[in-house]
């Protein structure tokens, strides 16, 4: 089997699949620390906030929130698509790694794919609270009512709707496959007790015969290859809600890969983050290694050479196009009253991916943590930068206006962060952060050095 | 599962195991099946078990998805309830890829899936309890089958002499 | 137009009448329900319903003065009343020295919509934003309920009892008995206070006008010995030249003026030319073709000026005058030219200004050809000399009864002070007013008047245009019309109707040939709403040779200019929406944003840009103007050493809407030899804070060199009717489809709007706020940009900040073929009717506000919060302006659906309206005539700058202005393919 000679193991320490499964078991076998319960009281209490923020907002109206006869969307829509994008990586990496056949992501997808269908799902929580009659949302799915009255599939709401639902249902299918054989595991190691029946439960009675691992292996290949086009088409959908718009700085071709690629950018960099923080407080270094980080590192220079050349492109393109209004929206946003939004994005996005190309850098745990921030904070400026500057001077300058967000909006944006960290705590202590079959599927070819070696000598 | 006569060998290790299946095989033995931790590379090819077909059901399905979604589509623009959007057509194709796209992969997804679950008979039940706890640990087990009233343990210690089994068990 | 005869209802009323008193249902839920409603606002459906069951008899019973007594569904229902069907009745709008010919909408009874009366030869079916929204006063929950005796209510016999006692015994003590009003120019009701005079010997009826034109009545009066303000005549003028005269907004009577002036204002046609010298940007000073700015105190300087060029080319005589500020050759020049097509007004309030005006006007013979005398105008008749007076008699105690009548002095007076001590001196007062006002709320009695949709009346607002005022709704309280009062305490039984009727039957059957008998006569008027005699106009505006015109060396223009100069001048003016104040209870006016600065509820301290920069002022800076503090705005346009502030805000006693609402600016007027003046001297600006918000509806007011308002001047279009329009062809070339259009085969509902007519008045604003329920919102919601509107006026500067060029556009829904806002509507909410209309479905819309923000035009308007009690959500209404309380919500339209929270709206092209008459045609198995369907835009605009037809009328007039040159849309290089076109503006560049 293929073996890269130069690169270090990506499992290191002298493990046998015996410590492999203890040690990946461990936060569902044992109590949880105190570090895991003050994390998840703090996230709590951010949820509870941001759930009070959305009660308010529905009772009240969308007129508690800054926005306006002008800027009909703004931070609403931008945290939506914030998170829409983070939702990428899980995917990307579950999906087009394992068709690239890239061994290190076998450490980091499980958890890369529970983040995606949290980050999805704090996404699908804006566009329905952000309705002027959120309790009517249900209009917007092709139901038979009683006027035989469909919905509108011109609109790139509708195809919203229909892209995240599929991309949120796969995904979710994709995880819980690759999940079973390892809740199965769970469910041997448990004895006794309700614990037990439960992960039986979801296990699916699944066994490891030799058939099974077939067929499995075949599912996970083919729904990797169906989803690598769905990542690439969810995040080009959600674009189109700007693209097939008319609004000068919406109304642009190059949108579809531009947030695609801004989208596993980010999506990435919420790994990065999550992960070191994980791989401290369950002490997976053995597992997750500087190797990954570095690879990981690597894909977000790529990543974020793509939305810088995406900016300069926007930039080439609203000269080259003429367009007076375009022109404008572009000097709008440069120089503008919204002008630090756009330098944030460019240094955040564009700065920081460069910085990475230095190999120190880019192989330095606390460094990457910290630019990883950085990039998320700079990708959620960049959507506030495209929604609320093209907006707020659209094209008759007696309609031109600013927008200043409210607490609320505010509120909803820690709320979805509160909700985000409070079931990614809750996901670790639950099921295993790390695919333990996929580990020990290569903990020979990529291990520290072969494990039947150590039996042999004990 | 069904409890016919077998001999469960037990292996640490998946060098061994292949070793083990090939000589089985070799002497004629009838091997139930293998039971690993993980995917073994090669025991599908040694048990001879055949290429699954559940790519196909998911291109099946895709199609199927692809065209109920365009023709719902289409029916409600131009049948149902045509109404003025935009100036546009009645029947406005570019509108409709996204979700017919969108539609395919979700069929077929599930179409998959589901083909996966039934052929592997996976299903949540409670009741249900492994041949031996560790194989999903660190454990390797091959069930060679007994119905043919010849083959016994020492037979097969036989068969395996020189490859490193744990446990043979009755 | 249907219109009613009354008379049918009179006898209808017997039978009805004798109905109640058979049937005897206890209760009188109106009153019972207003009482409660006083109280807590939120009454269920059932009460609106029983409300509107009750307005049906209402309605029945309007032309009878009788007290209703009970209330009864139908027994036998009016002949005319049929449910869901709306009535029509003419009417006349007083208010002050505000005069209208309108037609009133009535619904089940209910009052709910003004048009404007085209048989009118007067306002010709205009309206102004206060008519429009008068409609909305009559159901103020603040008007008074009934008689009021020092604050506690008193039935009508006792306080008539009590206050002809003491009228009596006043007379014979050979007191004084003065009656205040306004000026009063309904034959009619002159008629009863001259008997009421008769009656108490010593009584004296005394005008006064918070906004006078005292000097020009003065002038008037020397020159002519006729102390009337003639009748201009803007439509035969070419060269208008104006002198702080807002003509188009507030002056005089600005309806008919607007009318007459935008005949004018087609290019192809002969277009007129107006100049305006002025300090503060005023709607006429927008609409000028050129604007020159100057301080109020060099007026005369600069009219001496162009006289002396004048006098010297007609009668080639010499005087001399001091220098003038500005260059006064060329006008004066022109002047000459089109001797007797000229047109000279002043708004100044100086008698020697106004004499030398008319001095300027006789040189120019214009009277007799764009001035009349024979057909002068009746609305403004008072003299302050008389107010002075009477403020110095009733300090000095000589004034023993002082009945109030549609004034309110208390708060116009600039000397409140010397006002509310006289009136402490007085020993009778009494107020006759409908609703609480300062002055009302000072005196001892109170016999409130009915609003006038509730009164019958008569006018003469010009010589010889006469026009009757009918009641829609029976009396909402315990009111009684002011005259009906008068005739009670003149001791007279006759009730006011008949009154009216044998005054018309005396002096108006002998003027007329076409009836013999008066009712026939009287019906006839009744539906046709005005009576015009037509005489005649004989040039005879007869010049008193005696009175020689001698320049004075006002004071107001020392030949030392410079310390003028030096000073700062405040000028106090009348703003388009308030006006003096009378309607500051209106929600609907004070959300009206000033058409130039586009402020809406409050006044403020219009600075000039440079004057900005000097004393380093920013807009919402607080600033002293020598008493109270005034939010500055800086005003592009505003001379610069001068300052303007309007009145009509502060009002201290009006109701809950209007109170403390702006700032009280009245104290700023001065007397100056018997004349109120409206400026003041102030030496320097003193800045107190900063901060101040505005409830501001545009904040941009550049185009940044695009293309929305395209213009030319009239030499170039009289050389290429599409001057200045070239883009529209460009653009028209470029425009290519994927898909062949879609047809529009029976009607396609279009619209032109003339942006060389329109004025900015602000009407369409009010019609289409009153048509279409549109919410109020209030002013912290306007300062959040929520503002609800469905068509506004834009308004752009050009050019330099000092010196702009101001153009205005109405911009509402395009309904553009190619919506981009139907495309992105998840639920198809929005979409195209087969008639070219882009419709709104408001139960199908769930507010993503997603057409909102692709619609380039920004026409969308979102419910942002439960405005209007719609929603579904309870405990989170939001109506500052208690709009849905239960007798405000008698206004609504029941035709047009009240949108809930969070839903999107917008103009509909008043679909409703459609669908009305192509219902009314079906019926009549026809097809609908041409311009059946009006807009309330449209209908009422009194510049005719908005019209609405069906595109598929290939002959008629919509398709004629399309194929003018001038014709472009809206952002065309989009290719959204509006229905609503605009017709470039043409300046006329006369000047260099």
């Amino acid at each position: 089997m293929f073996q890269s000679p130069l690169r270090n193991p990506l499992i290191k320490g002298k493990k046998s699949y015996q410590d492999v499964t203890s040690q990946l078991l461990d936060p569902m076998v044992n109590k949880a620390g105190k570090l895991w319960y003050m994390g998840i009281t703090l996230s709590g209490g951010a949820m509870m906030f941001g759930l009070f923020m959305i009660f308010w907002t529905i009772w009240q109206g969308i007129g508690t929130w800054g926005e306006n006869r002008t800027v009909g969307w703004a931070l609403e829509i931008t945290t939506f698509v914030w998170w829409i994008g983070i939702g990428h990586a899980g995917t990307f990496i579950s999906a087009i790694l394992l068709l690239f056949r890239q061994r290190w992501r076998n450490s980091i997808n499980r958890s890369a794919e529970a983040m995606t269908l949290i980050a999805v799902a704090c996404a699908a929580l804006f566009p329905l609270i952000h309705l002027g009659r959120p309790l009517l949302t249900f209009f917007i799915f092709p139901y038979p009512n009683t006027r035989l009255l469909w919905v509108n599939f011109n609109s790139p709401l509708v195809w919203d709707v229909f892209a995240i639902s599929t991309y949120f249902t796969i995904s979710l299918i994709f995880w819980y496959v690759g999940l079973i054989p390892d809740i199965a595991t769970l469910r041997d190691k448990l004895t006794k007790g309700i614990k037990k029946s439960v992960y039986n439960f979801l296990s699916f009675s699944w066994k490891g015969s030799a058939r099974d691992w077939h067929r499995h292996e075949i599912t996970s290949i083919m729904l990797a290859a169906i989803a690598t086009p769905l990542v690439l088409s969810v995040h080009s959908i959600v674009s189109m809600d700007f693209a097939t718009s008319i609004l000068p700085g919406w109304h642009t071709t190059i949108f579809p890969p531009y947030f695609v690629a801004g989208a596993i950018f980010s999506g990435f960099a919420m790994v990065l983050t999550l992960l070191i923080i994980t791989r401290k407080a369950l002490g997976l270094e053995d597992f997750i290694t500087i190797e990954h980080v570095e690879s990981m590192n690597k894909i977000l220079i790529a990543t974020g050479s793509i939305v810088g050349l995406a900016y300069i492109t926007e930039i080439f393109m609203s000269w080259y196009s003429g367009v007076e209004y375009e022109h404008y929206a572009l000097m709008n946003r440069v120089t503008g009253p919204y002008w630090w939004a756009y330098w944030i994005m460019v240094i955040c996005n564009v700065g920081s991916a460069q910085i990475l190309w230095i190999k120190k850098l880019r192989t330095n745990l606390w460094f990457t943590f910290f630019l990883s921030i950085i990039i998320n904070i700079g990708m959620w400026f960049e959507r506030f930068v495209i929604i609320v500057t093209s907006l707020h001077r659209d094209f008759l300058t007696s309609s031109w206006t600013m927008y200043k967000p409210t607490i609320v909006e505010y509120g909803l944006l820690i709320g979805t962060l509160g909700i985000f960290f409070t079931a990614f705590l809750l996901f670790i202590r639950i099921f295993p952060v790390i695919s333990i079959f996929e580990v020990k599927s290569i903990l020979k070819t990529e291990g520290a050095y072969s494990a039947n070696k150590e039996l042999n000598h004990g | 599962m069904d409890s016919p006569k077998y001999i469960s060998v037990f292996f640490d290790d998946e060098d061994p195991l292949r070793e083990a299946v090939r000589k089985l095989l070799e002497s004629k033995e009838t091997i139930i099946d293998v039971m690993t931790p993980f995917p073994v590379h090669g025991i599908d090819k040694l048990l001879s078990i055949k290429r699954s077909r559940i790519p196909i059901g998911g291109f099946i399905f895709g199609i199927l998805g692809a065209t109920l979604a365009f023709g719902f589509m289409t029916w409600v623009f131009t049948v149902s309830y045509p109404l003025i959007i935009g100036g546009k057509p009645f029947f406005a194709v570019p509108s409709f890829i996204p979700i017919t796209f969108e539609m395919t992969v979700l069929f077929s997804g599930l179409a998959m899936a589901a083909a996966f679950f039934v052929r592997s008979k996976l299903k949540p039940d409670i009741r249900f309890n492994p041949v031996e706890e560790r194989i999903t640990d660190n454990m390797f087990v091959i069930l060679v089958d007994t119905g043919n009233g010849n083959t016994t343990p020492q037979k097969i210690r036989s068969i395996l002499s020189g490859i490193k089994t744990l446990e043979i068990r009755e | 137009m249907k219109k009613y005869r009354r008379d049918i209802e009179q006898k209808h009323d017997e039978t009805e009448r004798n109905l109640l008193n058979e049937n005897t249902h206890p209760g009188d839920p109106l009153s019972e329900l207003l009482t409660r409603a006083g109280k807590d606002m939120n009454a269920s459906r059932r009460d609106f319903l029983r409300l509107c069951g009750f307005s049906f008899a209402a309605a029945a019973l309007s032309s009878c003065q009788s007290k209703i007594s009970k209330a009864v569904p139908y027994v036998i229902a009016p002949n005319e009343i049929t449910p869901g069907h709306a009535l029509y009745y003419s009417s006349s709008y007083i208010n002050g020295s505000d005069y209208c010919s309108i037609i009133v909408k009535t619904r089940d009874g209910r009052p709910i919509k003004i048009e404007g009366n085209p048989e009118s030869g007067m306002t010709r079916g205009g309206t102004s934003a206060r008519v429009q929204a008068s409609v909305l006063d009559l159901y103020d929950m603040s008007r008074f309920r009934g008689p009021l005796k020092d604050g506690l209510p008193a039935g009508w016999e006792q306080t008539d009892r009590e206050i002809t006692a003491r009228l009596n015994t006043i007379g014979e003590e050979k007191g004084s008995v003065v009656l205040l009003t306004p000026t009063i120019f309904s034959p009619s009701t002159e008629a009863v206070i001259r008997e009421f005079l008769d009656k108490f010997p010593g009584s004296e009826w005394i005008r006064y006008d918070a906004v006078s034109c005292s000097a020009m009545l003065e002038a008037n009066r020397i020159n002519f010995g006729r102390q009337v303000i003639p009748a201009y005549r803007f439509d035969k003028a070419d060269i208008i030249v104006s002198f702080g005269a807002d003509f188009l907004g507030t002056w005089l009577s600005p309806v008919e003026y607007t009318k007459q002036f935008s005949s004018r204002r087609d290019p192809s046609g002969n277009m007129n030319f107006l100049i305006q010298y002025e300090a503060g940007l005023s709607l006429t000073g927008c609409s000028a073709d050129k604007r020159i700015q100057i301080k109020p105190s060099q007026e005369y300087a600069l009219l001496l000026n162009i006289y002396r060029k004048i006098i010297q080319a007609t009668e080639n005589r010499q005087i001399d005058a001091p220098p003038s500020p500005v260059d006064t050759d060329e006008i004066a020049g022109k002047l000459v030219e089109s001797r007797s097509r000229s047109l000279v007004i002043s708004g100044s309030n100086v008698k020697e200004v106004q004499l030398l005006v008319n001095e300027i006007n006789r040189c120019l013979g214009n009277y007799g050809t764009t001035i009349f005398f024979d057909h002068y105008l009746r609305t403004h008749g008072a003299v302050d000399a008389d107010m002075i007076n009477l403020i110095r008699r009733m300090n000095e105690g000589s004034v023993n009864a002082l009945i109030f009548w549609g004034v309110n002095p208390a708060y116009t007076w600039f000397d409140g002070q010397a006002f509310s001590e006289g009136l402490r001196k007085v020993g009778l007062t009494v107020s006759l007013s409908g609703s609480p006002d300062e002055t009302s709320s000072l005196v001892q009695f109170i016999c409130p008047d009915n609003h006038y949709l509730e009164s019958w009346n008569d006018a003469e607002p010009k010589k010889d245009f006469f026009s009757l005022m009918q009641p829609v709704i029976n009396p909402l309280f315990d009111t009684r019309q002011m005259t009906e009062t008068l005739l009670r305490w003149s001791g007279s039984t006759i009730n006011y109707y008949d009154f009216i009727r044998s005054y018309w039957s005396v002096h108006m059957l002998q003027r007329q040939k076409e009836f013999t008998d008066t009712v026939a006569f009287f019906d006839h008027t009744l539906q046709k709403g005005v009576f015009e005699p037509v005489n005649e106009i004989n040039a005879s505006a007869s010049y008193i040779p005696s009175v020689r015109f001698q320049p004075v060396d006002l004071h107001l223009m020392k030949a030392d200019n410079n310390d003028t100069e030096a000073l700062i001048e405040v000028i106090v003016y009348e703003p388009v929406a308030v006006g003096e104040g009378r309607q500051a209870n209106n929600p609907w006016l004070q959300e009206l944003p000033d058409p130039v600065a586009r402020i809406c509820w409050d006044n403020y301290a219009s600075v000039s840009v440079q004057q900005a920069k000097e004393n380093s002022l920013a807009n919402g800076d607080l600033i002293d103007l020598g008493g109270t503090t005034f939010p500055v705005h800086i005003q592009p346009g505003q001379a610069y050493g001068t300052i303007s502030v309007a009145f009509g805000y502060g009002r201290r006693t009006c109701g809950p809407v209007g109170e403390d609402v702006g700032t009280d600016s009245w104290w700023l007027f001065s007397a100056e030899n018997g004349n109120i003046i409206n400026t003041r001297k102030l030496n320097k600006i003193t800045k107190t804070g900063s901060g101040y918000k505005f409830a501001q509806t545009q904040t941009h007011h550049s185009m940044e060199g695009r293309s929305f308002v395209r213009e030319t001047e009239l030499k170039e279009f009289n050389k290429d009717p599409s001057a200045g329009n070239e883009l529209h062809t460009v653009y028209a070339a470029r425009a290519k489809s994927l898909y062949k259009d879609r047809e529009y085969p029976h009607h396609h509902w279009g619209m032109v709007i003339d942006l060389n007519k329109c004025t900015g008045c602000g009407n369409c604003i009010i019609a289409c706020q009153a048509e279409n329920n549109i919410p109020v919102v209030g002013k912290e919601e306007v300062h959040r940009v929520h503002e609800m509107h469905w068509i506004r006026t834009d308004r752009y500067y050009s050019g330099d900040d000092m010196d702009p060029e101001v153009v205005f556009q109405p911009v509402l829904c395009q309904h553009c073929q190619n919506a981009p806002c139907e495309n992105v509507c998840p639920v198809a909410a929005t979409n195209h009717s087969s008639e070219g209309l882009n419709q709104m479905i408001y139960n199908r819309c769930f507010g993503t506000r997603y057409c909102n923000n692709n619609c380039p035009y920004k026409v969308r308007r979102f419910n942002w919060f439960n405005y209007t009690e719609a929603g579904t959500l309870a405990g989170n209404l939001r109506d500052k302006a208690g709009m849905t309380g239960d007798l405000r919500r008698m206004v609504l339209n029941p035709d047009v659906t009240i949108r809930a929270q969070g839903v999107i709206e917008k103009c509909s092209f008043c679909v409703q309206r459609i669908q009305a008459a192509k219902l009314k045609a079906k019926a009549e198995n026809r097809a609908l005539y041409t311009n059946e369907v009006q807009t309330a835009c449209s209908q009422s605009c009194p510049a005719n700058a908005i019209i609405f037809g069906d595109l598929n009328d290939q002959a008629g007039e919509l398709n004629r202005l399309i194929g003018s040159g001038r014709n472009y849309n809206l952002l065309e290089e989009l290719f959204t393919r509006p229905s609503v076109n605009y017709l470039t503006k043409v300046r006329n560049r006369i000047l260099s």
